[in-house]
């Protein structure tokens, strides 16, 4: 079902990781350990923006930072974004963040 | 007497306490009120949690590095440090406290506990 | 501004680095027979301004809603490893053996 994700235009990679950050599956191109790779760092950063939309909250007193719905690292020619359990690496020049977003949306909530 | 007391007993130490690294629980001693606590807890947790992958990243870069496996932190203010070591703080102030002598007591006391985020 | 030779002469320094305000390592000394390079130097260096940022926004935020003070503006991030330690500022740092650490002078020489 993810591997609908790789039709996106720019998305050259989709993993999926379990809660504890074990790798579930993943299609595109790259190698299946730097896969595992991409979706133990997802795991990890997933778990570092909570921390700090949890301190956002604290600090600003306003709601709307928690949970997070997701995230993006832009790069200069790539970026990497997650959705729920997903993430995804995309090539910049060929993808548009929006329509990517949408669809992991979709994609993670099936 | 147990870790926390003993590390808020210490010189300078304002405030000490134990975090979950799920982030449901925390207990701590000291000049804090709860909700200060807790926020402490908060922001401590969250810095473990980007200290630790960091190093994990580094760690791909530096076998058999004394950096990592990730054990503790460090930040300090003009007036204040936080020393974290596994899921233990400690609020010092550095007119009063031996940055050394908390870090070589929190060394000593938690070499033992795992570094598993759990 | 820190000398990195003065660094070096830390109790237990195996490393000491200059890094610019986007965390990238400018320049370095390196203890004689340390696996340390400069491409590790780099990363400590991007993590330590990493760490800085976060702390200084948790400081901001800690000053606000308590009251509290002294602990803007952040000086200093250290990370304690299994066997070493990275002490550093915004812009120097050392990397020194636990057992030997100490911190109040790393932070010391770090503020010439």
């Amino acid at each position: 079902m993810i591997k609908r994700m790789l039709a996106v235009d720019g998305v050259n990679v989709i993993c999926e990781f379990r809660d504890d950050g074990s790798f579930v599956e993943g299609y595109g191109m790259l190698p299946e350990e730097h896969m595992m790779g991409l979706a133990k760092f997802a795991h990890d950063y997933k778990r570092i923006v909570q921390g700090n939309a949890d301190q956002l909250s604290m600090f600003t007193q306003m709601n709307g930072w928690t949970p997070p719905g997701g995230w993006i690292v832009r790069g200069e020619r790539m970026s990497v974004c997650s959705i729920g359990n997903l993430v995804c690496l995309v090539d910049n020049e060929e993808g548009s963040l929006t329509e990517v977003m949408a669809e992991l949306k979709d994609v993670s909530s099936m | 007497m147990d870790i926390i007391s003993e590390l808020a007993s210490m010189p300078g130490v304002i405030a000490a306490g134990e975090y979950s690294y799920r982030g449901d629980r925390f207990t701590y001693q000291g000049q804090l009120d709860p909700e200060q606590a807790r926020m402490a807890s908060i922001m401590c947790r969250a810095t473990t949690m980007s200290v630790h992958m960091q190093s994990e990243i580094l760690e791909s870069f530096c076998e058999d590095c004394g950096l990592t496996p990730s054990r503790g932190w460090m930040v300090s203010g003009p007036g204040m440090t936080v020393c974290v070591y596994t899921n233990v703080f400690a609020f010092l102030d550095n007119r009063q406290a031996s940055k050394n002598a908390v870090m070589a007591f929190m060394q000593a006391k938690l070499a033992d506990k795992t570094d598993d985020l759990v | 501004m820190p000398d990195l030779d003065k660094l070096m002469s830390l109790p237990g320094a195996l490393a000491s680095f200059e890094f610019n305000d986007r965390g990238e390592l400018k320049e370095s000394r390196i203890a004689e027979g340390s696996n340390l390079n400069d491409t590790v130097l780099d990363l400590v260096c991007h993590m330590c301004i990493a760490n800085i940022s976060i702390a200084t926004m948790q400081a901001r935020g800690w000053e606000s809603m308590t009251g509290a003070q002294g602990f803007y503006p952040i000086n200093g991030f250290t990370l304690m490893g299994l066997e070493w330690s990275a002490v550093a500022t915004g812009s120097h740092g050392v990397i020194m053996k636990n057992g030997e650490a100490d911190y109040e002078a790393a932070y010391a020489a770090l503020a010439e």
